[in-house]
């Protein structure tokens, strides 16, 4: 039997796939060039990551028996369709560098600097590669559970942090300029092409497929929600020019969060309740990239490809993570093109080519609909 | 080949029979066989076969001198040529309740063998069985395990019967079937299994059969073995298969949809499918108050984090990360920790199993040394490693407090699991620190996930979640709010009618509606319109009515 997910499921996996980043790595490195409209590049970023998600289930409803890559197999052949699944490997073994260092980077620093990276590498890659062994649905489930996690680690921050907020540290607006602003979101959107191309695999397995679309934006509302909190706290509360001083600033703003005389340090409860969203980061990254391991070497189960596939995600992983100033630059560099011209390119593609070849890509799917 | 297998038919001669029943009994003490002679004339030859312990013997000479005394009246005017005239002897024997003519040789010595007396006449190739089963049996007592404050105090025993007497006892519904099957090549343990027709699940009891008519053993001396021959997940720490001692809790679980299933010799009834949370949740929450059981539910809950989570915690906060606890509090710490040799993750350890060791031995002895070995155990060996410096006081509370905690959790299968599930957390948190605690947290967390009791999550209502069930999950609703039966019933969906919500009559007498009580208004006894618009779902029957 097919697995299937239900479409609550599949917006908590999109919640949980951009959270995890978006609230602290990105908003440092947005922070270090739009300083306090942090807050505005993310919004900007929430739109346009909206637009990509459109695109992504607009596609795949052509062929809702299948992915991203077999759509293109289906359009122009078995070739074409395993070259889309090697885009994909690609993207998701890039996305795995920021993703390990959203890992790394909030345990290791602040709470085991003197461990080694290696220690967190075999950690993520034991837990990811036990988990996707047991398919999409496990890890959906506990996608699920980590909307609720952030939603508790948002009211702790909150509660924690409202009093030191100064609205005049948001002040005045679009200070650098409204297109540095725009530019600026590149970042966030990032995290918003992990979503729509993890959404551009996973898609065929959410059972209500009618609502599809309005899960999908419901995804990006709820996230939206969740995130937006973060920049305006960390540019209010820390100030934006502390912000852009960390890598991973919405550690330092947990840090300085204070409940009363007694509770003083609770980043550590607050870490607890992030994890759900970075595992899930981490075990999505790793499925998507078995799956297209899987198709370009044209086997019927991607459990066979888990092992060669974690194991050249996490050595990459480490390779990044292993020096910061490398990390940071991958982050704020290539990542960034890379997963936005995937993220854009790839959908786009396959919509133009099934634009040109409507009538094959129809009549393949009359012959799925009646095997 | 045994001679059952051989022959599995009676011979039409006495002689032949005896021979056949010999060698497939042997000469066990325990097996009684009676000779019987019909009619002082014909001389028509019987014997009865029983076995002694398992026989009510007053039933049996009952139903001989009842025998002698209507064959003989029989033979005497009976004209046929030879052998006894069976089918009139059946006719005028059937005043026994469980009288029957059996011809098989199997059903005969399994009969014998369960406490059924079989009579074999002469020149007849077919016997008579008589329901005699009789033996001693234990009282219907309070469950050891399950005791409540609020509740019925009986408990199941090892008789089937009686078990199942218990639960038929509290659902008087036509619906509630009770199937028979027996499992044991050996042993034939008779297992019952109990389920309303129009609420179980589907498809529920069709695999409950099927996965008990695939096992193979030769005797099922306990549910236990059931329960790990039909488990989802045989390999995990996690129990997901129930067993209780309560009728009541089996009589819920039905009426909730699910299957019992009962064995013969034990207690212990088991339930299918069963929900990790389902073992947080005692009989109690339901009989008291509403806002007593959702407390002492939310205890629970509390206990089983506690349990699980709280020495892993202290051991990796201590050993690395200081800061994340108050000042004043790790000064405490540290000055109790100051005298103690030993890594805090091996005090925990050494702390943990010396506390197992103690429940166990206070678990296996007689009650009175029992009781002395956890006083000795817990307050002398305690208080005297604290003072020889070996462990903290701080640890000493701890580890008492997790056990504690681990003893709240009302099931002891579910504690047991909890307390295994507790040690590779400790050491990870105790070797890693956070990562360490995380990464197996997580790890336990995603086995949790994948678990499925006879095809249901086992996390569910939590996860996937279900809003409709939450009303018994960590808070207890109300009677009067929990209308429906939980998610996945079949059928007869609803178990309380519309407008429970209780109100006295108003009494007022300025009210327009002075004095008129609920059973007065036919319209929904004095709820307000905005309360009896929210019932929509109606119970079965209503629409009739």
């Amino acid at each position: 039997m097919k697995v299937q997910i239900s479409n609550g499921m599949f917006m908590a996996l999109i919640i949980n796939m951009i959270y995890a980043k978006a609230i602290g790595v990105t908003q440092g490195s947005m922070a270090r060039e739009v300083g306090g409209d942090i807050w505005i590049s993310t919004l900007i970023a929430t739109i346009q990551g909206g637009v990509i998600m459109f695109l992504v289930i607009f596609v795949i409803r052509r062929m809702p028996e299948g992915d991203l890559i077999d759509q293109s197999a289906r359009i122009l052949g078995k070739w074409f369709g395993k070259f889309v699944a090697l885009i994909t490997f690609i993207f998701f073994l890039a996305a795995y560098g920021p993703v390990m260092s959203t890992f790394v980077f909030h345990l290791k620093d602040y709470f085991l600097p003197e461990a080694p990276t290696l220690l967190f590498i075999l950690a993520a890659f034991l837990i990811g590669t036990y988990a996707i062994y047991f398919g999409v649905e496990v890890i959906a489930r506990m996608a699920l559970i980590g909307v609720f996690s952030i939603i508790a680690l948002n009211i702790l921050l909150m509660l924690g942090s409202l009093s030191e907020f100064d609205i005049r540290e948001l002040r005045p607006t679009f200070q650098m300029g409204f297109l540095r602003t725009v530019w600026a979101s590149r970042h966030h959107n990032t995290d918003w092409a992990m979503a729509t191309i993890m959404a551009g695999i996973i898609l065929p397995m959410v059972a209500n497929k009618e609502t599809w679309g309005k899960m999908g934006f419901a995804g990006i509302g709820y996230g939206m929600v969740f995130i937006i909190m973060w920049p305006i706290l960390e540019a209010g509360v820390l100030s934006p020019e502390t912000a852009a001083q960390y890598i991973v600033s919405c550690m330092q703003m947990a840090r300085s969060a204070q409940i009363g005389y007694f509770v003083h340090r609770y980043e550590m409860i607050m870490i607890a309740f992030f994890a759900l969203s970075i595992l899930t980061q981490i075990m999505m990254s790793l499925l998507c990239a078995s799956v297209a391991m899987q198709k370009i070497l044209g086997l019927k189960d991607y459990r066979k490809v888990i092992l060669p596939t974690a194991i050249i995600l996490h050595a990459f992983g480490y390779w990044i993570n292993f020096d910061k100033n490398r990390a940071v630059d991958f982050l704020e560099g290539w990542w960034v093109y890379i997963s936005i011209g995937v993220a854009v390119g790839l959908p786009f593609l396959i919509l133009v080519m099934g634009f040109f070849f409507k009538k094959k890509l129809k009549k393949e799917v009359v012959a799925e609909e009646a095997k | 080949m045994t001679a059952v297998e051989e022959k599995d038919h009676f011979f039409r001669n006495l002689q032949d029979n005896e021979d056949l029943m010999t060698g497939i009994l042997g000469n066990s003490v325990d097996l009684v066989k009676r000779r019987i002679t019909f009619h002082e004339h014909k001389n028509v030859q019987a014997i009865c076969y029983y076995t002694d312990g398992l026989v009510d013997v007053t039933q049996i000479e009952l139903f001989i001198s009842d025998l002698l005394y209507k064959g003989n009246l029989l033979l005497h005017h009976s004209t046929l040529p030879s052998g006894p005239p069976l089918a009139l002897l059946k006719e005028h024997m059937l005043t026994n309740a469980s009288f029957q003519v059996v011809k098989e040789v199997s059903q005969a010595v399994d009969g014998i063998l369960s406490g059924v007396a079989v009579l074999i006449l002469d020149g007849s190739d077919e016997v008579f069985v008589i329901q005699t089963k009789g033996w001693e049996k234990r009282g219907v007592n309070e469950p050891q395990t399950e005791q409540v404050v609020r509740g019925p105090r009986d408990g199941f025993t090892e008789s089937i019967r009686t078990n199942t007497a218990l639960v038929r006892r509290r659902i008087r519904d036509p619906k509630l079937r009770i199937e028979q099957m027996n499992i044991g090549t050996r042993s034939k343990t008779d297992i019952n299994i109990a389920y309303i027709e129009d609420i179980v699940k589907e498809g529920l009891v069709e695999e409950v059969k099927k996965r008990l008519r695939d096992i193979r053993i030769d005797a099922i001396l306990e549910s236990g073995y059931i329960e790990e021959l039909i488990e989802d997940a045989p390999r995990s720490p996690f129990t997901t298969v129930q067993s209780t001692e309560r009728p009541d809790k089996v009589a819920s679980s039905i009426l909730e949809g699910r299957v019992a299933i009962f064995v013969d010799n034990t207690p212990f009834v088991l339930v299918v499918p069963s929900f990790f949370w389902q073992f947080l949740q005692a009989s109690d929450d339901y009989y008291s108050r509403y806002m007593t059981g959702s407390f002492f539910r939310f205890i629970r809950y509390l206990a089983f984090v506690l349990s699980l989570t709280l020495t892993s915690i202290y051991v990796m906060l201590v050993s690395f990360h200081q800061e994340m606890i108050p000042t004043q509090l790790i000064l405490t710490i540290a000055s109790g920790r100051e005298v103690v040799p030993f890594p805090v993750l091996l005090e925990a350890l050494m702390m943990e199993i010396s506390f197992e060791l103690m429940r166990e031995a206070g678990l296996r002895m007689p009650k009175p040394v029992g009781q002395a070995v956890s006083i000795v155990g817990s307050l002398v060996i305690g208080q005297a490693a604290v003072q020889a410096g070996i462990v903290s006081p701080f640890m000493v509370i701890i580890v008492a407090l997790t056990g504690i905690a681990s003893f709240a959790i009302p099931n002891y299968a579910a504690s047991f699991s909890i307390r295994l599930i507790r040690f590779p957390l400790l050491i990870a948190a105790g070797t890693l620190g956070l990562l360490g605690f995380s990464a197996m947290f997580a790890l336990l967390a995603i086995h949790a996930l994948t678990l499925r009791s006879f095809g249901e999550s086992y996390l569910a209502p939590a996860t996937p979640f279900q809003p409709k069930d939450q009303k018994d999950t960590i808070i207890r609703f109300p009677w009067w709010k929990m209308q429906a039966r939980p998610v996945g019933v079949t059928g007869d969906e609803k178990r309380v009618g519309d407008h429970q919500f209780p109100e006295p009559p108003n009494t007022d007498p300025y009210s327009k509606e002075g004095g008129k009580s609920k059973e007065s208004d036919p319209k929904g006894g004095g709820q307000s319109p905005r309360k009896k618009k929210r019932h929509v779902i109606k119970l079965k029957g209503e629409d009739e009515e």
